[in-house]
C-alpha cells in the first residue's frame, strides 16, 4: 500500500502548524517550520508525485537530495536557538535572517550543482549517503538537545510538547539509519542481498516502519502543539 | 581602593539599591556561580567572591578600615540601600576566584612601585629565592593584571576580560607597557578548594537585609501636641519605599508566572524586570515590560494563556504601585 500521499499531508500539518507558531513570535519557531517545510519539497514530495516536471533529472534530483539535507540543519538550528533559549532566556534575533540564510544556501547549492558535470548514479548515491549521514547524526544530537530543553521547561505549557519531539527523532533515526545501513554495507546490490537476505528484509522493514511513524509522529506531535499552545 | 582586573563580565554598572540582594546572592549560589561582585560606593569598596556556588569571601574597604565576613556583607547591604552605589558582577574559574580570595586577604609586600624605577629582573629573582606565593599586580588608573607565583614560580597571568588563569603574557604585560603602570608584590598563604566556609549557609542574610531596611525607616517623631487634629502619615525613606514596593511586585509577579508558565516562568519574569525596569517603574517602562515578557512567554505557551498571565500581572502592578 502506498502511504506516500497520508506522509506528505502529515508533514504539511507539521509545516503548516510551526509555521503558524512562528507568526508574531520569535525566530525559534521560523528555523523549525522551514527545516519542516524542506522536507516537503526535498524528499517527500517527489517521491508522493513522480509526475512533477523535472522528475528523472539527475540535477533536480541531487537538488532534491541536498535541500533534504538543508532541511535537517535548519530545523537542528531552530532547536539549538530554542535550547539556548530555555537556558539564557534570550530571544534576540531576526526571522528574516533564517529566510534569507536559507535562500543563499540553497542558490549556492544549486549553482554548485550546475557547474558541475551532471551527477551518475554513483554520485547521487554518495550524495544521498552524506544527506543520510546528516539525519542520522543530527536526530541523535537533536534528541539529547530535545532532552535537555524538555528538562528546562518541563512545567511548562509546552513541556509534554518536547517529549513528542523525542519520539519524532528517534522515528527519524531509525527511517534514515536504516536506509544508511543498506546504502553503507550495499544490502541493496541483489548478490549481498541472497548472502544476507535477514539482514536486508529487517532494514528494509525498519526504513518503511520508520518513515511511516516519522510522519504520523511529526504530524501528531504538531496538532498535539497546537492543542497545547492554543 | 581594590584594585582586581574584571573577569568575563555578568552584570555591570546595575544599582545595587535597586536589586533584592540577598535573592540575588542565593540565585548565584544555586546557580554554582563561580567568580565576584564588586560594589563602588563614594567612600568603599567591596567584593564578595564565590567559588562554585560558596560565598568564600566578602570584603568592604574605605581606605581607613577593613570589614571582613558577615561586618562586610552587612556595610554593603546598607550602603547599597544608600542607592548611591555600582554593581558589577564578573565571572572566573573556580580556581581563579579562590586565587582572588587569597590575593585580597594577602599581605602587601611592596606598594605602588613605579615599574620604571625598578629592576625587575631583580624584583623577580628575589621572588624566586624568597619562594614567595602570592601575585605581581600591574595597574594604571584603570587597567590591572596580575601574575600569580606559587613559592617563587609564575602560575599564570589574570587580566580584564580573562576567566581563569592564563598562560600568555601578552595583556599583562601591554598593561606593563602603559606610562604611569604601577607594581604591587602582594603575598597570600594559598587555599585549597573546599576549605572555605560557605558564609551563606552559615548566616540568614535575608532575615539581615530585612533589619536593614527596618532601621532605615525613621523613627516616628515624637508627638508634642497630646491631640493633634490630623494624623501625620507616617515618615518613610523613599528609597527604601521604592526598594520594598519593587520587591514586594518582583516576588508577585514571580508567583504569578511560575502559575501559568512553571519555573521558566519565573526566570523570564527575573530577567525582564532586571532587564526594564532597573530605573523608573514608570508606565512606558511597565509597557516594554510586557511586550518582552509576552514575547518570551509565546515561546513557552499559548496566545490564551499568556494574555491571563499579563492581564493578571497588570492587575498586580495597579495594586503594589
Amino acid at each position: 500500500m502506498d502511504l506516500s500521499g497520508l506522509q506528505v499531508i502529515l508533514w504539511l500539518v507539521a509545516g503548516l502548524v510551526s509555521f503558524y507558531f512562528s507568526i508574531g513570535n520569535a525566530r525559534i519557531w521560523t528555523s523549525i517550520s522551514v527545516g519542516f517545510f524542506l522536507i516537503l519539497f526535498g524528499e517527500l514530495l517527489p517521491k508522493a508525485m513522480p509526475f512533477l516536471p523535472g522528475t528523472g533529472i539527475p540535477q533536480v534530483e541531487a537538488m532534491g537530495l541536498i535541500i533534504s539535507t538543508i532541511a535537517i540543519l535548519v530545523m537542528s538550528h531552530g532547536f539549538q536557538e530554542y535550547y539556548v533559549f530555555s537556558r539564557t532566556l534570550d530571544l534576540e534575533g531576526n526571522k528574516s535572517q533564517v529566510y534569507l540564510v536559507t535562500l543563499a544556501v540553497i542558490f549556492a547549492s544549486q549553482v554548485f550543482i550546475l557547474i558541475n558535470p551532471a551527477p551518475d548514479a554513483d554520485t547521487l548515491r554518495t550524495i544521498r549517503i552524506v544527506g543520510n549521514t546528516n539525519w542520522v547524526f543530527l536526530s541523535l544530537i537533536n534528541i539529547d538537545l530535545i532532552r535537555k530543553i524538555y528538562l528546562n521547561v518541563k512545567d511548562s505549557p509546552i513541556g509534554k510538547g518536547f517529549l513528542a519531539f523525542i519520539a519524532v527523532f528517534v522515528c527519524i533515526f531509525l527511517w534514515k539509519g536504516s536506509e544508511l545501513y543498506i546504502q553503507v554495507y550495499r544490502l541493496d546490490l541483489p548478490a549481498v542481498m541472497q548472502a544476507y537476505p535477514a539482514r536486508y528484509q529487517i532494514s528494509q522493514i525498519t526504513n518503511l516502519i520508520g518513515n511511516l511513524l516519522a510522519s504520523l509522529s511529526v504530524g501528531g506531535t504538531f496538532l498535539y502543539l497546537a492543542r497545547l499552545l492554543r | 581602593m581594590v584594585l582586581l582586573p574584571k573577569g568575563n563580565p555578568v552584570k555591570e554598572n546595575a544599582n545595587p539599591g535597586k536589586i533584592n540582594l540577598p535573592g540575588a546572592l542565593e540565585k548565584l549560589q544555586a546557580g554554582k556561580f563561580s567568580g565576584y561582585l564588586r560594589f563602588d560606593f563614594p567612600t568603599a569598596t567591596g567584593v564578595i567572591i564565590f567559588e562554585q556556588g560558596c560565598l568564600i569571601s566578602s570584603l568592604l574597604d574605605d581606605g581607613r578600615e577593613r570589614l571582613i565576613a558577615y561586618d562586610a556583607i552587612a556595610a554593603i547591604f546598607e550602603q547599597s540601600l544608600e542607592g548611591q552605589g555600582r554593581l558589577d558582577v564578573y565571572r572566573l574559574s573556580a580556581e581563579l576566584a579562590l586565587s582572588v580570595h587569597a590575593l585580597l586577604h594577602g599581605d602587601l609586600l611592596y606598594k605602588g612601585q613605579e615599574l620604571k624605577l625598578i629592576d625587575i629582573k631583580l624584583l623577580l629573582t628575589r621572588l624566586k629565592d624568597l619562594a614567595i606565593t602570592g601575585c605581581l599586580r600591574i595597574y594604571t588608573g584603570d587597567r590591572v593584571a596580575l601574575i600569580f607565583y606559587r613559592e617563587g614560580n609564575p602560575l599564570g597571568f589574570f587580566h580584564d576580560g580573562s576567566t581563569a588563569i592564563e598562560t600568555t603574557a601578552d595583556t599583562s604585560m601591554s598593561v606593563a607597557r602603559l606610562p604611569g603602570a604601577k607594581i604591587d608584590v602582594l603575598t597570600t598563604k594559598g587555599v585549597g578548594e573546599g576549605m572555605l566556609a560557605d558564609l551563606l549557609s552559615s548566616a540568614d542574610l535575608p532575615a539581615l537585609w530585612r533589619r536593614i531596611l527596618e532601621a532605615r525607616r525613621p523613627a516616628p517623631e515624637p508627638v508634642a501636641s497630646p491631640a493633634p487634629s490630623v494624623e501625620e502619615p507616617e515618615a518613610v525613606d523613599p528609597a527604601v519605599r521604592e526598594a520594598e514596593s519593587r520587591d514586594e511586585l518582583l516576588a508577585a509577579w514571580r508567583e504569578i508566572a511560575v502559575r501559568h508558565l512553571g519555573k521558566i516562568g519565573g526566570s523570564l519574569v527575573e530577567k525582564e524586570f532586571e532587564k526594564n525596569l532597573s530605573g523608573a517603574l514608570d508606565t512606558a517602562a511597565l509597557n516594554v515590560f510586557y511586550e518582552r515578557m509576552g514575547k518570551a512567554a509565546r515561546l513557552v505557551a499559548g496566545h490564551g494563556k499568556v494574555s491571563a498571565l499579563l492581564e493578571e500581572m497588570g492587575r498586580s502592578a495597579q495594586e503594589k504601585l
